[in-house]
């Protein structure tokens, strides 16, 4: 009876510890990577057996005529896959030697697949999408080919690009991206209401802080939201570059903890206080779109919901401290090279040929909502009448951070933007633990 | 000898029989446990070869007060903790409730046993997402019918409700549907007899009810704490962990490291993870242990 008893105890703590574990994914999390490069050995669900391994390449799946397949993933998932993906077609329809085959996934699962397709040597793609805030430290990692040698005998010339979505992939002497677009964070304004409340303040084609608060109360009077106030992190760091901040001044240690990053969050305190913001739980997209915000900063890529919305709105660049020092944050989509030593040189050049003519294509990328790199786009009339184009101009007004540890850095902001935000944290507690955590997380990592 | 072979056949086939299921349990969990308890000794980026740091990562969680990590593991830890205990009572009393007057046989018991285990079938994103629309501070169906003006993901407790009442809704099937079978098992006459002997409402469910269902009871218990030391999805999405970090679950703060914006932090992930996988166990093995004494 007893050892009845005692063998049911055991299996029942069998069955406990084996759910424990299955919940506990936590003690598995660290292997997801494994199940994940399976799935990548084994997932060329492009429908094209060419991926199994580098040597097929010229195996029979290659049309008659053509030399192979360029394996190309993207972060597009959205919207802009479609139009990356027509892009694509535009490109095979001129019957190169080598078929384009687009791919778009997640953006975090393609920084988790690219670095282990490279690391296994199976199945890597021949060129990928990267955000520029990624590059340097896969650059680091030693998972870029650097374009130098290539690019003499190429049509991909720096003079080309928006310099300096270019500059920030030059690395370690070498360089590692060129740039798709320049994305940038900008202010829109609601015409209609700027028509009764704005009071001229964006005659000169910019916003300051004073500005806003100049017209606010007539704003609150008739109960319209001045300014919306969310995706903290990007504000923060549109303002903060504006006032010549970096996230590292020796570009390891971060130190964002100063006088200028708690002078632009002591400003949102004040725009927050005076109850020019959002009330807390409110999306002031939705309020601004549904036409109840004067101003409201969003990113361009946002301007499809503005035109659904059918919004008499307008795009400015980022509220600014001081009327002289424009800043806008921005970031870039970068076509980079995947090491991959079975890779031939020829093949590479494709792959350039690739990349230049999706430059000197762009148009439907800019339809797309974003700011195309590509110095061609700006002959284009009809880019000309979008509401972007004025960003094909901008240079030094564009602020792209290129810290290693932009991700560790952004993370520990997130946390803590919205407590100072809603005056649960002052400001230098909280860029202090942001601060500590980026160095936590850095130290662990090296 | 051909006695033997026969034997030893016999000894073998139980185990073929075992052999797909205890296959895909050393492939898809055993292997990776332990290679997650392994890689909880070392740091590692996911992308390198691992280096071994021995207990590190552990003392640093354990001791070291100034770390980052030391904050987000007890942080994390106590929200969980939190949500367990708030949670765990309603996940096991409301289908029981509801099983009880299930079991009166009303009228349309099977469509509403149906409605009931509904929301169990979807994914916790669709479930959450509904709710999040529900309580949407100025758009939200809550606010509008009520006239509120609560800040649900924003403040606490309101936060913490928002969670609750989602996690609540989502899983009552799983639970009701094994307490409906449970009562319906139980001896009518039984019942029956204690009705004779003058035991009323309460009484008989303590003495009666309680008792009959005692196994499927425990079971629900113990997995609805399990399942719930592993809540992600619900804080994720609606409240972010906020405010102030007060519903960060550890699983959050786990899945960053490993899997967040910058360089994995899968090191000191996977030993979070471990400590959070030991208290599951262990926390299942006591109340097992408690069960079965009660029982003696």
């Amino acid at each position: 009876m007893k050892c009845k008893k005692i063998t049911a105890l055991l299996m029942a703590a069998v069955m406990t510890m084996s759910l424990t574990a299955c919940g506990g994914s936590g003690a598995s999390t660290s292997d997801t990577p494994a199940e994940e490069s399976t799935d990548v050995v084994g997932g060329g669900d492009s429908g094209d057996a060419a991926v199994e391994d580098a040597s097929a390449e010229e195996a029979p799946q290659v049309a008659p005529g053509k030399k192979g397949t360029i394996e190309f993933w993207t972060v597009f998932t959205g919207a802009d896959g479609t139009s990356m993906q027509a892009m694509v077609d535009a490109y095979n329809a001129t019957d190169p030697d080598y078929t384009v085959n687009h791919r778009a996934m997640e953006a975090n699962d393609l920084y988790l697949k690219m670095p282990l397709a490279i690391q296994s040597g199976e199945d890597v793609p021949d060129v990928c999408i990267n955000h520029v805030e990624r590059v340097p430290l896969f650059e680091e990692q030693g998972f870029l080919t650097d374009y130098t040698s290539f690019l003499d005998g190429s049509e991909v010339k720096k003079e080309n690009y928006n310099p300096k979505a270019w500059a920030m992939t030059d690395l370690d002497g070498g360089h590692y991206g060129v740039p798709l677009d320049v994305h940038t964070y900008v202010l829109y304004a609601n015409m209609d209401l700027y028509e009764k409340y704005g009071n001229g303040v964006l005659d000169d084609g910019i916003l300051t802080w004073d500005e806003l608060k100049s017209v606010a109360d007539a704003c609150l009077a008739d109960e319209i939201m001045p300014m919306g106030m969310a995706w903290l992190r990007v504000k923060f760091l549109a303002s903060y570059a504006q006032l010549g901040g970096t996230l590292s001044t020796d570009g390891n240690t971060p130190d964002f903890n100063n006088d200028k990053a708690v002078q632009v969050l002591e400003n949102w305190n004040d725009i927050m206080n005076s109850g020019y913001g959002q009330k807390e739980g409110d999306d002031p997209w939705q309020l601004f779109l549904a036409g109840k915000v004067l101003f409201c900063p969003e990113g361009i890529w946002m301007y499809n919901n503005v035109k659904e919305a059918g919004l008499n709105a307008q795009m400015f660049d980022y509220p600014v401290f001081d009327a002289g020092t424009k800043g806008n944050w921005t970031s870039s989509h970068q076509f980079v090279l995947p090491k991959n030593d079975s890779r031939d040189d020829e093949k590479t050049m494709a792959v350039l040929d690739f990349i230049n003519f999706m430059g000197n294509n762009s148009l439907e990328w800019a339809k797309a909502g974003q700011c195309p790199a590509h110095v061609s786009i700006k002959d284009v009339p009809e880019f000309q009448d979008m509401p972007q184009a004025f960003l094909a101009d901008e240079n030094d007004e564009l602020k792209i951070y290129d810290y290693k540890y932009y991700g560790y850095a952004v993370e520990s902001l997130d946390t803590v933007l919205g407590e100072v935000l809603w005056g649960r944290m002052t400001p230098q507690e909280a860029l202090d633990q942001a601060v500590q955590e980026t160095k936590d997380k850095i130290e662990m990592s090296e | 000898m051909a006695g033997t072979a026969t034997k030893k056949k016999q000894k073998l086939t139980p185990y073929l029989f075992l052999a797909p299921h205890l296959l895909m349990f050393l492939i898809f969990f055993l292997i990776p446990m332990v290679y997650g308890i392994y890689a909880s000794f070392t740091k590692w980026d996911l992308f390198g070869s691992p280096e071994w740091v021995g207990l590190q990562n552990y003392a640093t969680i354990f001791t070291n007060t100034e770390s980052t990590f030391y904050r987000q593991f007890w942080n994390g830890l106590k929200n969980t903790v939190i949500f367990v205990i708030i949670c765990v009572p309603f996940q096991v009393l409301l289908p029981l409730i509801i099983a009880i007057l299930l079991d009166k046989r009303p009228k349309g018991r099977n469509i509403f046993q149906g409605i009931f285990y509904m929301p169990t079938l979807f994914s916790i994103t669709s479930v959450t997402l509904t709710w999040l629309f529900i309580f949407n501070r100025s758009l939200g169906l809550f606010n509008h019918m009520f006239g509120t003006d609560i800040n649900w993901y924003g403040e606490q407790p309101w936060a913490w409700i928002t969670i609750v009442v989602t996690t609540v809704w989502w899983g009552l099937g799983g639970n009701l549907i094994i307490y409906v079978a449970a009562l319906s098992g139980i001896d009518r006459s039984v019942i029956e007899a204690a009705s004779l002997d003058g035991a009323r409402g309460l009484k008989k469910f303590w003495y009666i009810t309680v008792p009959s269902i005692k196994f499927p009871l425990t079971y629900t218990i113990v997995i609805s704490i399990v399942a719930q030391f592993n809540i992600y999805g619900q804080p994720l999405i609606m409240t972010g962990g906020g405010p102030s970090e007060s519903t960060y679950v550890l699983l959050m703060y786990i899945r960053n490291l490993a899997f967040g914006t910058g360089k994995s932090v899968a090191g000191m992930a996977s030993a979070m993870s471990t400590c959070l996988g030991l208290i599951i166990g262990v926390v299942s093995v006591v109340q097992l242990i408690m069960m079965r004494r009660q029982e003696d």
